[in-house]
């Protein structure tokens, strides 16, 4: 099993750029979809930011297969949030399709209704403004970069190299996860032949196991080799790898702030417009 | 500055579970001095490896007795950080050591961490480089380097902490052939410019002659023999019951010279650069002194390979590409056929195509272009679960496998798997828990066990269900001498008593001159060379182009074979009886 989201090199301006500013991106981004924006009329404030986030993927030279990994993966969601809110919406009047007479006042639960559609629509499109923001803050920074960064920041050591480690980790699970499943296909016990059901019922016992005692394992490994080398000496270690801070990554991160600031215009604009 | 560097006197360890790993270590060793440590699995070469690094009592806990002094201080009263800035260690598995995004970074940790100046670090970084052969790695992931390239990343990132004290606990054991010689090299470089005491634990005798200048058997946790390799390795008796394999050029020039009622001691001049050409020139010498004679008759050979045997598993112009930018060919136009009831070893070197070949035979992988055919079927169609039954894997790694609580169940679950239950299934567990001489762990859990019980565990859950063809990857890794034997006896045995097919990958040259009748070399994703081992072994140009070398029975026999050395030797019998005294 592949990591979906793995550090690739490539010699583009945004695999250049500080980790700082492309972590400045992701916060913004964050930042932006928890504002309130629960009208349809707010889709150009996404659609500026998510405009954004494509631009910087397409820059970056990442292949469209990772996005439509990304769509792939959060397609069910998408599916759920519009079919929940196309369902259980109070402030709609366009029924789209009734499916049966279930409801409390004037809301029917059996109506599909076209606002409910749209409100889900718009959770969805905030969801993938904020998921496309992180792949690619984890695409372009490889993780030596990243360590720096956030010693810049002043994060303390161990935070530093949980945050490093962790990104580690989640490779080896991916390793493992696939090592595991040959394993067990190769004694008869394949859970891609299994319907959700029984591979809800019955299938992980034999992969989470033994995944969960090999990391056990490995945790035990990695705190030798960490201790074995020097980390837990008291004081700060040497900084070895410096990055630098060019006006280049100056410009951009006041490019990601005014396209920021535009948005929260937008959104102002929008929300007087609404009354 | 103490005499010694390293200075053990009678010390004994219990771990926790009272088990005790050592007992009346004593040893000493000055600064530049080599010691290797030689013991079966279990011996307690690691748990001396934690006692000296510290390891032990930090991480596991237990009970020592006796003094221990390594640079002069005693690890056992200090936090690991501080015996790290004096003793570096250096473990088996090169995976758990690297954790760093890339090269630069994981030789900066540790004297990072020890807050040494920024440019001495840099300085530092750049001379392990240089002595590792890593110039030009610096900025790759160590992740994606090669075994033997991760390895000496693993030693780099010690090397640049420069301490006095420099443990190696098995390096070489999880490595290919090429990994093997290139961490040895570097070892031996490191010895001939840093003034290190080394303390290196292995099973490979064969790689230490020219390194050791002390060697210390371990059996049970007790020292069973030391003192200098001429020494050590002139007590056969002694090194057998430990456990220990004699260096093969010894193991012949020992032979030879019982045949001629000569003792078998040996000087450090002697074992001074020992290769196949020194051992031939000596029975050579032997043989125009008129003391030996080659036999007229050849030595009785096994069986040789079957051709009209009906195939068992076919490879038809298998292509295999695994999918990237660009996609890597890991296969290219492989054919092969294999008879039912053969014994055929497969050998290369790591990325050789030879693991990516046998997960096309049993259906993890699908070819990209060509056909797998299993007794004559085409598998395409059919799934991993239902092919366990027509071919079974036994993987490397038995950790990835086991799960449940006590051999039995590991065992019942295979077969529960395909239907079998009930009386005919416990009868099954206990039939391959006796093949694999494991009936008394039969309500053992499995991550109690012993790493080679556990192998042997995850061989009998592969042979419960019976495949027509059983494929074991790397019998040999991480297991001693003795152990490494166990499983590939289990996969004749396998053959010889229910007339399977059984396919064997490894690198170790003696284990398929041994079981083997047939060889294939793999190379670049392709099959080099294919045919009975012997002929096989006797391409010696070939195989050094893919850096692989026949046994060194083969090697000596054919710088012998201008004196009529027969040429299809390729063990140590094969040899000896192709000797013999010259009667009078």
């Amino acid at each position: 099993m592949q990591v979906p989201f793995k550090y690739t090199y490539r010699d583009t301006l945004v695999h250049r750029l500080h980790p700082l500013v492309k972590l400045l991106h992701v916060l913004l981004t964050l930042l932006l979809i928890i504002t309130p924006l629960y009208s349809i009329r707010f889709l150009p404030v996404l659609a500026v930011w998510l405009a954004l986030s494509v631009g910087l993927w397409s820059l970056a030279r990442i292949e469209v297969s990772r996005f439509a990994t990304l769509i792939k993966l959060l397609l069910g969601t998408f599916v759920f949030l519009i079919t929940i809110q196309g369902f259980t919406y109070r402030f709609g009047d366009t029924v789209i399709v009734t499916l049966f007479q279930w409801g409390y006042g004037d809301t029917n639960l059996g109506a599909l209704k076209l606002e409910g559609v749209v409100f889900g629509l718009l959770l969805s499109l905030r969801m993938l403004t904020a998921a496309a923001s992180l792949p690619l803050f984890v695409m372009t920074t490889s993780s030596a970069d990243l360590m720096t960064g956030l010693r810049k920041l002043h994060m303390p050591k161990v935070a530093t190299l949980m945050v490093v480690s962790a990104l580690s980790f989640t490779t080896l699970i991916f390793e493992m996860w696939a090592f595991i499943l040959d394993a067990q296909k190769l004694r008869g016990f394949d859970i891609n032949q299994m319907n959700i059901i029984t591979r809800l019922r019955k299938a992980y016992v034999p992969i989470v196991t033994p995944l969960v005692l090999l990391l056990f394992r490995r945790a035990n490994d990695f705190q030798i080799a960490l201790e074995t080398r020097g980390f837990g000496t008291p004081g700060n270690p040497t900084e070895v790898e410096r990055l630098e801070f060019t006006v280049r990554d100056g410009v951009v991160a006041a490019f990601f702030v005014a396209v920021w600031v535009l948005c929260q215009y937008l959104r102002v604009q929008i929300a007087a417009g609404l009354g | 500055m103490a005499e010694f560097e390293l200075d053990l006197d009678n010390v004994t360890f219990t771990y926790e579970d009272e088990t005790t790993a050592l007992a009346n270590i004593s040893l000493r060793a000055r600064a530049g001095e080599c010691v290797v440590v030689l013991g079966a699995n279990g011996a307690g070469k690691s748990t001396l490896c934690f006692l000296l690094s510290g390891i032990v009592p930090q991480i596991f806990g237990g009970r020592r007795e006796g003094k221990v002094r390594v640079a002069g201080q005693d690890p056992w009263d200090l936090p690991l950080y501080a015996t790290s800035k004096f003793c570096g260690v250096m473990l088996q598995d090169p995976e758990v050591q690297l954790f760093n995004p890339n090269v630069f970074a994981e030789m900066a940790f540790g004297p990072a961490n020890l807050q040494m100046p920024r440019e001495e670090i840099i300085g530092r970084i750049g001379e392990s480089l240089e002595l590792l052969h890593l110039v030009g790695l610096e900025q790759r992931n160590p992740r994606d380097l090669s075994g033997g390239q991760k390895q000496r990343v693993a030693l780099g990132s010690v090397l640049t902490m420069r301490p006095r004290v420099l443990v190696l606990d098995e390096p070489t054991s999880q490595l290919d052939p090429i990994g093997r010689w290139e961490v040895a090299e570097a070892i031996r470089r490191l010895k001939l410019t840093h003034q290190m005491t080394i303390v290196l634990t292995t099973h490979e005798t064969d790689d230490i002659l020219e390194l050791a200048d002390q060697v210390v058997v371990l059996d049970s946790g007790k020292m069973a023999l030391a003192g200098s390799p001429a020494h050590v390795f002139s007590q056969r008796s002694a090194l057998e019951e430990s456990g220990v394999r004699i260096p093969m050029a010894l193991e012949i020039m020992d032979g030879v010279q019982r045949m001629v009622d000569q003792p078998s001691e040996w000087t450090a001049e002697y074992l001074k650069d020992l290769d196949a050409l020194k051992v031939s020139s000596g029975i050579k010498a032997m043989i125009h002194e008129g003391a030996l004679q080659v036999h007229a008759e050849p030595p009785a050979q096994k069986a040789a390979v079957v051709q009209t045997r009906d195939a068992a598993l076919e490879a038809v112009s298998v292509t295999y590409r695994y999918p990237g930018n660009p996609p890597v060919v890991a296969l290219q136009d492989v054919n092969l056929s294999v008879g039912r009831g053969e014994i055929v070893g497969i050998i290369g070197q790591n990325g050789s195509g030879k693991s990516t070949l046998v997960k096309c035979f049993v259906g993890l992988l699908r070819p990209t272009k060509g056909q797998v055919r299993v007794n004559g079927q085409d598998i395409a169609k059919v799934s991993v679960g239902q092919m366990s039954q027509k071919v079974g894997l036994v993987l490397q790694n038995p950790d990835y496998q086991l799960f449940t609580s006590s051999s039995r169940e590991e065992i019942l679950f295979g077969l529960s798997n395909l239907g079998i239950t009930g009386e005919s299934a416990e009868a099954k567990v206990h039939e391959v828990l006796k093949w694999v001489d494991l009936e008394k762990e039969i309500e053992t859990f499995p991550f109690r066990m012993s790493f080679g019980d556990r192998r042997k565990l995850a061989v009998a859950a592969t042979v419960a269900l019976d495949p027509q063809v059983l494929i074991l990857d790397e019998p040999t890794t991480a297991q001693d001498h003795r152990g490494r034997y166990q499983i590939a006896e289990i996969g004749r045995r396998f053959r010889d008593e229910k007339g399977r097919t059984v396919l064997m990958i490894t690198h170790d040259m003696d284990l398929i001159a041994r079981y083997a009748e047939r060889l294939i070399v793999m190379w670049n994703g392709q099959v080099l060379l294919d045919g009975p081992t012997a002929e096989v072994f006797r391409q010696v140009d070939v195989l050094e182009r893919t850096f692989l070398h026949p046994p060194m029975p083969t090697q000596v026999a054919l710088q012998l074979q201008p004196v009529g050395l027969p040429g299809d030797v390729i063990r140590l019998e094969d040899l000896l009886g192709a000797l013999g005294r010259k009667s009078a």
